[in-house]
């Protein structure tokens, strides 16, 4: 079972803690066996004896002795339990702290490719809900499997020296046993693949319903919402529902089976009793140890309940747990290369997504310190290409490299560290303010986060907050206006003095003044040196770039200045048309 | 208030009482039927369960001496009849809760997302959105089973205890009084552990929020982490919040693992003191011993429904802390509603008045102030402005998503605050910065403007809106599968849907904030094209600072410094030579 030898895997540092959980169950399974042995030995020689009064006089000693042993059996007997439970709880806590922590990295590491896979909601459900049912495998579903068949063997050897042929009466019971508990687990499996999809399905539904609250609301879509969640709510109950009646047609046959043993042992103790095969003794021996063969039994279809939960759980935890992302380190990567000087050059790059070309074969370099604009119609593929430097993509064809090297020899860390982007859509945490700004650089003192909110022309209205940088803002910087967020992710990706620094559309929803601002800061007040990579709408924005590169349909369609393009018959000329003031043309006269 | 994030446990503002669970009795009796059958199945399975030792002991002392073998099997069957009726009632009993159990539930989570749908942006704004997920899905998982088994259990313990402890007072009053004279141990022991339990276990479900609410922005915001290389940092992070979990688990199952040990502790005792009292102290004189045989018998009868009681009463303090949560939930105020018979607006025309509006998020800060103004139906008004002044505010107002401080806003004429929500929101169409995209097709996602639209009317708006190009040109055009932070959309792009999805509503009054930000200009110049068809005979408000896109308007108005500044057409606004002029000479210098 791989399932199994995952969770030995993780459960480094804490085997020991388990393996000693393990025997103390055994252990205290074997004191709860022996733990009426006092209070009979009290009935039998005081109460119940024919000389009890007489015993009662003579062996007050041992009364006492009796008295103190019952209670002293069973403080040792809960200590014991007691911490085998505590043992239990640290292994398995130790390990799902362990898988949780493993998961959390895994997945911050994943590319695109995970992400277009799995929903937020979806990979919530694997790490609360499905952790939580391994947990529950380690320190309660094993344990009760261990226990139940240490105290099933030790019975049965008992009572086989008790009297066999009693013992195999008892044992006939056993295959109908399995064999119903066969039929179950072929049933359970399915069902309870269900309940965690539909658990699965729930949570996308709901976590979605949160997060895009603003558009259920200007939609007035409250009770659409409602209808949907409903359905999943309802699908949700009726697959719980439908695992627990798999588990509920099947319980009482075990349960009867079970129960039987008592009318086994009823039956042919009673004939070997008169058959004077058998003593009352004997029999009440093996009656009064009955549970510890009926119980165990009975335990099975519980466990095999709970195993195929766990399996269905821990599938979709290891899932994630294997999922390799396709960009990585390189297996030589280029040593250490210290601080990038911000070259960058496309060589026939061609990038295309599940088949579908999105660039095709661009070529154009970046010296250091330039400002290069990338303008273009909508999904052109500018954001696209700008993803190749940081390796948040790798090209199909061709390379891209930053100082002569291509950017796939690079470890991630050492290329990511030397480019910082604000991208198109600013995810900002629920955090301060000054940890936002600060979240590339924690390191960054007071000043210098103040410092870079101001290149970013953020530090006035942060400063008219009433918490100023200290002020918390919502998940998504929910509480800001699109402006406002903008310009805080800007500072943000200032803060790390970054060598190429890629700006997607990032002044989009930033007035015209403010604008100016940040390009002219952006310009001259950077305090290093910097290649600007900036996608932008605006002619404002492109006026003075080094270089502007028109991007349609995936491919160049025109590099060169202002001064150049705006000459040139195409996109470009057409945007500044467009966009430059008192005699642009009327939009009707917009060609396509 | 103040915001939270992820490192910030919640206090719980109401005290511990009983009141939690009276308030739970309003979904169990919903299903009183299905509860009160379970009990009497549970009764009836509980006697059934006293024949079968009573049937053992005939045979042994009675059938199995006198070598009566068919009498031995015509008991054997008994017993067999016996053990079949009390697991097929067990059975059913089964059956009813865990159908009572998941529609509890059901309704519990019904209830409180309903509520969710109604709560205000500032209670999503004001926390991590993972913290409101785990109520919804695993606080309420968390409670089925203490309000349906746990409930008829906690009755039927308590009946058996009172059942025994009736014999017991029958047989011998004496020894019964040395029984229970153990109770006040067990109780003082029971509260001093409760007591931590209960706050701990609160310290539990607070870690497991926090390390929910951070694990959730971390997946939506993988990206930024990896622009940012703060992998290490936030592993570092997060691996403090597991730590914390742990250590409050710990914490938790330390107080909750001892009641068990404890209460098996004072049940030995007890029984120890029953033997010496009976024995020692009265004497067999004074106490017969088969009478101490039967008292030693009940008593520890006696205690095996109050051990199954603490466990029990265990699980409510575990479960507990997560019904609180979910009641904090539902009791969360709703700050904008339906007043106390509003009523339904009726179709508008798209006329609406400012009439001296002041609002603030926080009190004591202004975002606007005393604004007025009219907009007739039909009329395009364009707001600018620096960011930050209130523009989005304003707009926002419109759809009543936030209550004012003082004055009023009418729409035809009607107060908004005296309509129903749904008729107002229903006929306005807002497009806000953020386009948000559900997980399912472009159809879909288009489509929930108008739910009932067929599927040429959203092919419609997708192309009067210029998003018809980009979605043919996928693979699976419109039934193309996307989710909110998928790669198969460019920001433009997602604009251009929710834009779509916006035209499709058909609204009398249309807010556009920002909502062509990330679109292209040339494609936003071929947008208006198309859409200045669609604007005729619609109120429109456009937040937007391209300039070309603002000309157009009838009006414009520049919001600075909490209120309206300059308001008139373009040529008006540029004849006077304010705000607005340098605004428009700077973008087109």
């Amino acid at each position: 079972m791989f399932q199994l030898k995952w969770l030995w895997l993780n459960m480094k540092g804490s085997r020991a803690a388990y393996l000693t959980a393990l025997v103390l169950s055994v252990v205290c399974n074997a004191l709860h066996v022996a733990s009426p042995f006092f209070q009979s030995k009290i009935i039998d020689t005081f109460v119940s004896n024919e000389n009890a009064v007489e015993n009662l006089r003579t062996q007050r000693s041992l009364l006492w002795w009796l008295l103190g042993g019952m209670i002293g059996f069973t403080l040792l007997r809960t200590v014991l339990q007691y911490s085998c439970n505590m043992y239990y709880e640290k292994a398995s806590q130790g390990m799902i702290y362990r898988i949780r922590t493993f998961l959390f990295r895994k997945i911050e590491t994943q590319d695109m490719r995970f992400y277009d896979r799995y929903r937020t909601g979806d990979l919530m459900t694997r790490l609360a809900g499905d952790l939580d049912m391994v947990r529950h495998m380690v320190s309660w579903v094993i344990k009760s499997c261990v226990e139940s068949l240490s105290l099933f063997l030790a019975s049965v050897i008992y009572f086989f020296i008790i009297d066999y042929a009693t013992a195999l009466c008892l044992l006939a019971m056993t295959p109908v046993i399995f064999f119903v508990t066969r039929l179950f687990s072929k049933k359970i499996g399915p069902a309870h693949r269900k309940v965690r999809e539909s658990t699965a399905a729930m949570n996308t539904a709901a976590q979605e319903n949160i997060s895009g609250n603003r558009v259920v609301k200007a939609f007035a879509r409250e009770d659409f919402e409602k209808e949907k969640f409903r359905r999943s709510d309802e699908e949700y109950r009726t697959s719980n529902i439908g695992a627990a009646m798999v588990w509920l047609k099947y319980h009482p046959l075990i349960e009867i089976a079970a129960g039987a043993l008592s009318v086994v042992l009823l039956l042919c103790g009673g004939i070997f009793i008169i058959n004077r095969h058998l003593t009352l003794g004997q029999y009440f021996a093996v009656s009064g140890l009955l549970w510890a063969v009926s119980n165990p039994m009975r335990n099975l279809g519980n466990l095999v309940n709970d195993w195929f939960r766990f399996m269905a759980s821990a599938s979709k935890i290891i899932e994630v747990y294997y999922e390799e992302p396709e960009i990585t380190d390189p297996e030589e990567p280029v040593e250490k290369p210290g601080r990038l000087s911000g070259n960058i050059e496309f060589r026939g790059v061609s990038y295309s997504v599940e088949g579908k070309p999105i660039l095709k074969n661009v070529s154009f370099g970046i010296k250091a310190g330039e400002t290069v604009v990338i303008m273009g119609p909508t999904g052109s593929g500018k954001t696209s290409l700008v993803n190749l430097i940081p390796r948040f993509a790798d090209c199909s064809a061709g390379e891209v490299t930053v100082d002569g090297t291509d950017v796939r020899r690079f470890r991630l860390g050492d290329l990511r560290k030397n480019i910082s982007m604000a991208t198109q859509e600013v995810l900002l945490f629920s955090d301060t303010i000054d940890s936002n700004i600060a979240f590339g650089n924690s390191g960054l003192s007071e000043d210098e986060v103040k410092h870079f909110a101001r290149l970013a022309d953020a530090d006035e209205f942060i400063g008219k907050l009433p918490q100023g940088y200290e002020t918390v803002i919502g998940e998504r910087g929910v509480g800001l206006s699109g402006g406002q967020k903008q310009r805080i992710s800007l500072a943000r990706a200032l803060a790390v003095r970054p060598s190429v620094l890629i700006l997607d559309d990032t002044t989009s929803a930033v007035d015209m003044e403010t604008e100016n601002h940040i390009h002219s800061a952006l310009t001259e007040g950077l305090d290093f040196p910097c290649t600007k990579i900036i996608i932008a709408q605006r002619i404002s924005t492109s006026r003075n770039a080094d270089k502007i590169i028109i991007l349609e349909n995936g491919r160049i369609t025109a590099v060169g200045t202002h001064e150049e393009l705006k000459r040139r018959e195409g996109y470009y000329r057409q945007i500044y048309e467009l966009q430059s003031g008192i005699n642009a043309p009327a939009e009707s006269e917009v060609r396509a | 208030m103040a915001r939270n994030k992820f490192d910030i446990d919640e206090e719980l503002e109401s005290p511990f009482d009983l009141s939690h669970l009276k308030r739970s009795f309003v979904y169990i009796k919903k299903y009183k039927g299905k509860m009160i059958a379970a009990f009497f199945v549970s009764v009836l399975a509980a006697v059934t369960g006293l024949t079968a030792p009573l049937i053992t002991k005939h045979a042994l002392d009675v059938t199995v001496p006198a070598g009566d073998i068919p009498g031995l099997i015509f008991l054997a069957g008994l017993l067999l009849l016996s053990i079949v009726t009390s697991s097929v009632l067990g059975n059913i009993r089964g059956r009813l809760l865990t159908k009572a159990g998941q529609d509890i539930i059901f309704d519990i989570r019904e209830d409180l997302f309903a509520h969710l749908q109604k709560l205000p942006f500032s209670y999503y704004d004001s926390r991590p959105h993972g913290k409101i997920l785990i109520r919804v899905i695993n606080y309420v998982n968390s409670v089925s089973d203490i309000l349906s088994g746990g409930i008829i259990n906690f009755i039927m313990e308590i009946l058996n205890m009172i059942f025994i402890l009736v014999f017991m007072l029958i047989v011998d009053v004496r020894l019964t009084l040395v029984a229970i004279s153990g109770l006040p141990i067990f109780f003082g022991v029971l509260f001093f552990i409760k007591k931590r339990q209960r706050a701990s276990w609160q310290q539990v479900s607070n870690k497991s929020s926090n390390m929910n609410a951070y694990l959730q922005e971390n997946i939506s915001g993988a990206r930024i982490t990896q622009v940012f290389c703060r992998e290490e940092e936030n592993a570092e992070i997060f691996d403090k919040l597991n730590r914390e979990y742990r250590r409050a688990w710990m914490r938790a199952v330390k107080y909750s693992n001892l009641v068990w040990p404890a209460t098996d502790n004072i049940s030995v005792c007890i029984r120890a003191a029953m033997f010496a009292a009976g024995l020692l102290v009265l004497g067999p004189e004074a106490v017969s011993l088969g009478t101490l045989a039967a008292m030693t018998g009940y008593a520890a009868r006696f205690w095996q429904p109050i051990m199954n009681l603490t466990n029990v009463i265990n699980s409510f303090i575990n479960n507990i802390a997560y019904l609180e949560r979910i009641f904090e939930t539902l009791d969360e105020p709703v700050t904008v509603a339906d007043r106390k018979g509003a009523s339904d607006l009726g179709e508008i025309t798209g006329q609406v008045s400012f009439n001296d509006v002041t609002f603030a998020y926080e009190e004591g800060q202004n975002v606007i102030e005393h604004i007025s103004f009219d907009v007739k139906a039909g009329e395009s008004v364009a707001l600018v402005g620096p960011t930050g002044a209130g523009k989005s505010t304003i707009v926002s107002l419109i759809s009543r998503f936030y209550e004012l401080e003082h004055g009023s806003i009418t729409v035809d004429g009607t107060d908004i605050s005296d309509v129903t929500l749904r008729s107002l929101r229903s006929q306005m169409g807002i497009m806000l910065q953020d386009s948000f995209i559900f997980s399912g097709t472009v159809m879909d996602n288009i489509r929930y403007g108008r739910l009932d639209a067929a599927d040429e009317d959203v092919i419609r708006a997708a192309k009067a809106v210029c998003a018809d190009g980009f979605i043919s040109s996928m693979e699976k055009g419109y039934s193309t599968e996307v989710n909110e932070r998928g790669s198969k959309l460019s920001s433009g792009e997602k604009q251009l849907i929710s834009f779509a999805r916006t035209l499709l509503s058909d609204p009398k009054i249309l807010v556009l904030d920002e909502a062509t930000s990330s679109i292209d200009a040339r494609t936003e110049a071929l947008l208006q094209k198309g859409i200045s068809e669609l604007l005729k005979g619609r109120t429109s408000f456009i937040i937007a600072h391209r300039l070309s896109t603002i000309r157009g308007c009838d009006r414009i108005m520049y919001i600075d410094g909490h209120s309206i500044v300059e308001s008139g057409t373009h040529e008006e606004l540029m004849a006077k030579r304010g705000a607005y002029y340098k605004l428009y000479t700077s973008q087109s210098a």
